[in-house]
């Protein structure tokens, strides 16, 4: 009994599939190196989602959180002002509520080089 | 990996399947056999009620834990803007149902006469909640929707019958009682059973989209393993059905005391069964 509980527990935890994470599409996109820091960042979902909470992580700096504005409602696309903090890696972490009422989370990282 | 709050939302959901489908089931199995089960007294009408007030939490924990999930802190769950957007969505509508749900069942238990068929629209009401958000009522046909209702009304009954046939099945002087309570429900069981299975079946088809994501996605890994558990659940079960019940009608008192150890086990799995389900239900992302 314990062995197949952890064969379940280890197939549960080990899926990347987690989170209900339906991103489509970002700018920057996921991983890309690019020569400058963008003004702008934008995401794009699969189904209507309402962003609660954007963060900016840059390097090892304190985290910052992104001003949402006026884009506190369903949608499939945001964009949001991004601060310049120079070169190096920004990662986005993002959280918010989906069309379905699932809370949904995840994160995309760029490098400015 | 899932963050701390996806994981307190799995347990609240959990907890939230064991109270309603525990408290529905037993509501269920009190009103079909009232005649098998009277020599239980009013232990059935508070486990019921224990068991709703157990829902209530869940389900309050639960709403509150999905304000941490849209901030990923422990103040979401007191967020008043976070609250009052989940408040305004379906979030909102399935928790309102499931208060007067739980409340109904609550009420019902301590009621004479009336009370049972007022906790049983409650545990309907409660059962009918789970059609209003998710991944099922997502696929927005009304078919879905009522295999997932007809679904959980065949889980209650099942799992309503557990608590009462192990309750009997202890006290030598209703082995008689708890015999003919095993073979009743084993006929009953012999529709209800297929019917739930063939329910769940075909509504993993509509999420799955083709049964090679059985295989390829974590959200079909983990179906597999919830199914390999059912089939865990429906041995024990044939085993209860065709060699202890019989035995305790032929007067066998040791084929009770195994019966009531079967339960036990059948009783774990099902809660593993349960896990499984809410993890599916609140953190994987079906294929389809």
């Amino acid at each position: 009994m314990k062995n197949l509980t952890s064969i379940g527990l280890i197939s549960m935890l080990a899926t990347s599939a987690f989170a209900h994470s339906k991103m489509e599409t970002t700018t920057p996109e996921n991983g890309a190196t690019i020569a400058d820091v963008p003004s702008m960042i934008t995401f794009s979902f699969t189904d209507d989602i309402r962003l609660t909470k954007v963060n900016m992580i840059h390097q090892d700096a304190p985290s910052v959180m992104l001003d949402l504005g006026e884009q506190t409602h369903f949608d499939r696309a945001f964009a949001l002002p991004l601060q310049s903090m120079g070169e190096g890696t920004y990662r986005i972490e993002w959280r918010g509520l989906g069309a379905d009422g699932h809370a949904m989370q995840g994160e995309f990282t760029f490098t400015v080089d | 990996m899932p963050d701390i709050w996806e994981i307190g939302t799995i347990v609240s959901k959990l907890m939230l399947y064991v109270g309603i489908g525990g408290s529905t089931g037993l509501v269920i199995i009190r009103a079909t056999f009232s005649d098998l089960v009277s020599p239980l007294g009013d232990g059935m009408r508070v486990h019921a009620a224990l068991l709703a007030g157990l829902a209530l939490v869940a389900s309050v924990l639960g709403f509150m834990l999905q304000g941490a999930a849209l901030t990923g802190e422990a103040a979401g769950m007191t967020d008043p803007e976070m609250l009052g957007l989940l408040w305004q969505t379906s979030v909102g509508d399935v928790f309102v149902f499931r208060f007067i749900a739980t409340m109904l069942i609550i009420i019902g238990a301590f009621m004479p006469q009336l009370g049972q068929w007022i906790a049983l629209v409650g545990g309907i009401l409660g059962l009918w909640s789970f059609t209003q958000i998710g991944h099922v009522p997502g696929l927005e046909a009304t078919g879905a929707r009522l295999l997932l209702l007809l679904h959980l009304l065949c889980f209650a009954f099942w799992v309503g019958v557990l608590g009462p046939l192990r309750a009997l099945s202890r006290q030598t002087e209703h082995l008689g009682n708890a015999a003919e309570l095993g073979h009743r429900f084993g006929q009953a069981a012999s529709v209800i059973v297929p019917l739930l299975i063939l329910a769940g079946l075909l509504m993993a088809w509509m999420l799955l989209g083709d049964m090679w994501a059985l295989t390829t996605t974590g959200y079909g890994q983990t179906l597999l393993f919830k199914l390999a558990l059912v089939g865990a659940v429906l041995a024990l079960a044939t085993a209860n059905k065709l060699r202890f019940v019989p035995a305790m009608q032929a007067g066998d008192s040791k084929a009770a005391r195994r019966l009531v150890r079967s339960i036990e086990i059948e009783t774990v799995v099902i809660l593993m069964v349960l896990a499984t389900t809410a993890a599916l239900t609140s953190v994987l992302t079906p294929p389809n």
